[in-house]
């Protein structure tokens, strides 16, 4: 259950260290983003020596939420923390390793 | 050591008193799971009636289907014989094998195509296949023709199972997962940027995330920051 404002690690190698979500890509007036949903995020902070800074607004795909994915076969799963892998405007992720 | 013995059963019809006796007897030497830790009894009567289903479904039986079906039975598995059949029927005709794809990308003129075995530290692939395209139309072709063959594998089924593909809209990186074998088609600065063959060859990725889904099925009690005392569960 990921809405505006909210913090992100970043769980890749492409820089960026955490993210905000500003906005949920997809239908208009969405509330939450789940697992698998692409946001849009601006840098908050982000490693030293990388192709990207801070409050650059980039797009990102959900990874992990604390909130629980429920699947059809009666399967939940639940992380400890929210996590998003930093993509362009295609999909393609920006980082070349998924931590 | 059970070869023998079945084949000197597989000539004569014994009545099922006899088979009952002989089914008792190489227990001890034969293999099977549900033995280990319980009596003789408790083992004999399930293969027992397995023994007598396949007995009694045979009606005109060859000696070699006796054989069969009594070397099913004697290994003590019905359950061997139930994973066999679902074998058969998940193994999926729109699956591409490694050589129907080497042939594809052949066929295609697709650059650079290496093979990684990855089955020993990957449990969902077998094979990984990363292959360039000269152009971001060429790698959306490789996609295409390996589609256009698994169709054909399925020509004149009902319902046809496709390899699933991701990144089709951008021509840059296209996965097409068919089962154990997956196959990346990138093109040549997507294939230096990612660097693929380092991460496969080189053992697993180093951090999964199994750790947090072992975590993840922990039940917490929550704990009761409020001032309200908690109410007993019944």
């Amino acid at each position: 259950m990921i809405q505006s404002q909210t913090h992100l690690n970043v769980a890749d190698n492409s820089g960026a260290r955490e993210l905000m979500c500003i906005r949920i890509i997809g239908t208009s007036n969405r509330r939450y983003a789940h697992i698998g949903d692409v946001i849009v995020a601006v840098i908050k902070e982000a490693a030293p020596n990388s192709p990207l800074e801070r409050s650059e607004v980039i797009r990102a795909v959900i990874v992990r939420t604390c909130k629980e994915l429920k699947r059809d076969n009666g399967m939940i799963i639940r992380y400890d923390d929210n996590a998003a892998v930093v993509i362009d405007q295609e999909g393609n992720p920006k980082g070349t390793r998924i931590l | 050591m059970i070869a023998p013995y079945l084949a000197r059963q597989a000539t004569t019809f014994p009545s099922p008193a006899q088979m009952y006796y002989r089914c008792n007897l190489p227990q001890p030497l034969a293999y099977s799971p549900l033995s280990l830790g319980s009596t003789v009894s408790n083992v004999a009567i399930p293969m027992l009636a397995a023994l007598r289903s396949r007995f009694f479904l045979s009606t005109s039986p060859s000696s070699s289907f006796i054989h069969r079906s009594w070397k099913l039975g004697f290994s003590g598995s019905s359950h061997t014989f139930f994973s066999s059949n679902v074998e058969s029927s998940s193994s999926n005709k729109g699956l591409l094998d490694i050589n129907e794809v080497e042939n594809v990308l052949k066929d295609v003129r697709a650059d650079d195509v290496k093979v990684i075995p990855v089955g020993k530290h990957c449990d969902w692939a077998d094979y990984m296949v990363v292959a360039t395209g000269r152009s971001t139309w060429h790698v959306k072709n490789i996609a295409q023709a390996l589609i256009y063959k698994a169709k054909e594998k399925q020509r004149g089924a009902q319902r046809m199972m496709l390899p699933s593909l991701e990144g089709q809209e951008g021509g840059k990186w296209i996965v097409i997962d068919s089962g154990k074998v997956i196959i990346h088609a990138l093109d040549e600065k997507a294939r230096a940027y990612y660097n693929l063959e380092d991460l496969w060859t080189s053992g697993m990725p180093p951090k999964e995330p199994v750790q947090d889904l072992e975590k993840a099925f922990v039940k917490i009690r929550p704990k009761n920051n409020s001032k309200r005392r908690a109410e007993r569960h019944a």
